[in-house]
């Protein structure tokens, strides 16, 4: 990351000399080459001098072909505006940081919903224009005054078929019932979902979760943290799975399908009570390409076709209803809004996760340390 | 042994001049540290004892707190473990060394090299394929027999040991060589001339000698250490929880930034805290490489 900077920084500094006619052309032309001016221009600070655009903050790997297909490219033909990518990963702290310190270079982040409560009651986020964004093209209690969901992903889990295959493992209470279905079990690092996941195994309804019991959520958490390991981002619970370290895994549900794939089936994803999140964008405060160009990109991410598009590329779930029917059969089982899926997933609460993340976060790492 | 070189008269008028002339080379370097280190420093401490309201609750909370104590304790015990460890393992790499042939030392040296400059996130996957439950080496015990169930090497407290260890070594044996090399072979013929045996000659003469580079040593592995993210995220399973991640997570995630401030004033706190104590055992300049005493 750090040498990123530089060669971002190297770059720009070189582009002002060569405008100053400081530098030679020829040698700046080696300075592009040297610096690998391919990935440096996809990087939106070495871009500084291109004027309108949009910036999206989001997390790197398939995402930055696939949001550039699905929304991209539509929302780019529709308005001239080129579309941009920071690929660093927009956690709450980065945004945070990056609004406080003045020099705010994105312009929408592809967060969660509940960032937008967090950071939305301390200022930290342009609200939305319900003129532009449709409060209709997402679930109901999704559409939020700094945040709207334009898609939705989920914590599921994937189970080894070998260990289990006669009696298959159907619900968290069985992911939590090592006695019954023996083996080590993974779970995420960082709260989400897991918490979750244990109350609805210790016998909460799916539909009363919150606010969160979090002594009983722990309490259950800590019984299997003999045969537990956790993991902290979607590649981690991926190699563990496939790599044979767990029987039982948590995962992102949009990786379910190729886990199912890399494992030539030995793995299932079961999506009985997966945790469904709204998956949100959201603007800092003070974006540098406007309000109203970012508007209009976030009701471009609304289109079914681009919500389509999206589940095709990445896996993420369609949040815009006209998209459920429009889903393709064989992505189905994988998709949290089809037709056999949504009623049987529960709903992550935003307000909850907004207002309470920092204790239910300690309260997790101190449960399992 | 008290021999000071004689300076020429020259170069003693130059000296007399050089201080004032030195300050004036250094003062570009000096604004440059003060103002891009020290500044941001300063506003994390303001920042541990500001945010989320002004005082002392930041610190107070590490008493209050069985979570912060309890990550506390788990960073020390790693970091003295992988410390001892390290050196111990250094100490017998940089003896081979310095009493191997100078073609066979090259070859050390630089394969010492090559796994110091490899990757820490490559190294930390390594670990994962030679010794997770899967991994070459629980397969291949299990193919001749030896056990049934997989050992569990990886993503536990054994697991971040092992990679820090192979991170530290190349640090530990770097000083470890320096302060051997300057060891006057004739102090070890002297020792055995007078009688001593090979394990006293050890003991007695050639460990105390190489005190400077011990010390250096750990302090360099111990330091390091307390800084480590990568290796204990993913090596321990997410039940290793070290202070470096534990403030990136409240820095990232749940934004309590003053207690961040406060774990890295600590932090800092306690190694310089080190460093005093031990400037009161001995020079420190002859540690990092200064006069000599």
């Amino acid at each position: 990351m750090q040498d990123k900077q530089f060669m971002r920084e190297t770059l720009i500094e070189g582009a002002k000399a060569y405008k100053a006619g400081r530098m030679q052309r020829r040698t700046f032309i080696a300075l592009l080459g040297m610096a690998g001016f391919g990935a440096a221009t996809l990087s939106p600070r070495a871009a500084d001098a291109a004027a309108d655009r949009i910036v999206l903050w989001n997390w790197g790997g398939q995402s930055e072909e696939c949001h550039g297909n699905a929304i991209g490219k539509p929302f780019t033909a529709a308005t001239g505006i080129p579309l941009a990518f920071d690929t660093s990963g927009p956690l709450q702290g980065k945004i945070k940081e990056m609004v406080d310190s003045g020099n705010v270079t994105a312009d929408v982040c592809d967060g969660d919903l509940f960032d937008a409560v967090a950071l939305g009651q301390t200022g930290h986020l342009e609200a939305i224009d319900y003129d532009v964004v449709d409060r209709a093209k997402t679930l109901p209690g999704y559409a939020l005054d700094f945040g709207v969901s334009v898609i939705l992903y989920g914590y599921a889990f994937v189970y080894d078929t070998k260990a289990y295959g006669d009696n298959p493992p159907n619900s968290w209470a069985d992911f939590f019932d090592t006695a019954k279905f023996p083996g080590k079990r993974s779970l995420y690092k960082w709260a989400n979902g897991s918490l979750e996941a244990a109350l609805m195994a210790d016998g909460v309804a799916k539909d009363a979760l919150y606010p969160l019991d979090l002594p009983r959520a722990l309490a259950k958490i800590k019984s299997i943290k003999d045969d537990s390991i956790y993991w902290g981002s979607g590649s981690e619970a991926h190699s563990m799975v496939v790599n044979g370290e767990v029987s039982m895994g948590m995962v992102w549900q949009n990786r379910g399908r190729n886990i199912e794939q890399d494992t030539d089936g030995r793995y299932k994803l079961v999506m009985n009570e997966a945790l469904a999140m709204p998956g949100a964008y959201i603007v800092p405060r003070g974006n540098p390409g406007g309000r109203e160009a970012v508007m209009k990109f976030i009701a471009a991410a609304q289109s079914v076709p681009a919500q389509l598009e999206l589940f095709d590329c990445l896996g993420m779930t369609p949040s815009n209803p006209e998209a459920f029917a429009q889903l393709p059969t064989d992505g189905q089982p994988y998709a949290i809004t089809s037709a056999e899926n949504i009623n049987r997933v529960a709903y992550n609460d935003p307000h909850w996760w907004g207002n309470n993340t920092d204790e239910a976060v300690n309260g997790f790492l101190d449960a399992i340390s | 042994m008290a021999h000071t070189p004689a300076i020429p008269l020259q170069a003693r008028n130059m000296w007399r001049y050089l201080p004032r002339g030195g300050w004036l080379l250094v003062a570009p370097l000096m604004v440059l540290v003060l103002g891009l280190f020290l500044g941001p420093l300063t506003n994390i401490m303001v920042i541990s004892v500001t945010d989320p309201k002004p005082g002392l609750g930041n610190y107070a909370a590490l008493f209050q707190s069985d979570a912060l104590g309890g990550i506390l304790w788990t960073t020390l015990r790693v970091c003295v473990l992988t410390t001892a460890i390290s050196v111990t393992l250094g100490y017998c790499i940089a003896h081979a060394m310095i009493h191997a042939l100078a073609r066979e030392r090259n070859w050390m040296l630089s394969l010492l090299l090559v796994s110091f400059w490899i990757s820490v996130l490559v190294r930390t996957f390594s670990w994962l394929m030679l010794l997770g439950r899967n991994g070459l080496v629980n397969n291949g015990l299990e193919a001749i027999g030896l056990i049934t169930q997989p050992i569990e090497f990886m993503r536990n407290e054994l697991g971040v040991l092992i990679g820090m260890v192979h991170y530290m070594v190349p640090y530990a044996v770097l000083p470890l060589l320096a302060s051997m090399q300057t060891i006057d072979a004739r102090v070890l013929a002297a020792s055995r001339n007078l009688g001593a045996s090979p394990a006293q000659t050890f003991w007695r003469v050639y460990l105390p000698l190489t005190r400077p580079g011990l010390v250096a040593a750990a302090l360099l592995v111990f330091i390091l250490s307390l800084g480590f993210y990568v290796t204990p995220a993913i090596l321990g399973g997410g039940k290793v929880l070290m202070v470096a991640e534990y403030i990136s997570v409240q820095i990232l995630v749940t934004l309590r930034w003053g207690t961040a401030a406060m774990l890295a004033v600590l932090m800092l706190g306690g190694v310089l805290g080190l460093l005093f104590v031990m400037s009161r055992f001995m020079k420190l300049s002859t540690v990092f490489g200064g006069t000599k005493p």
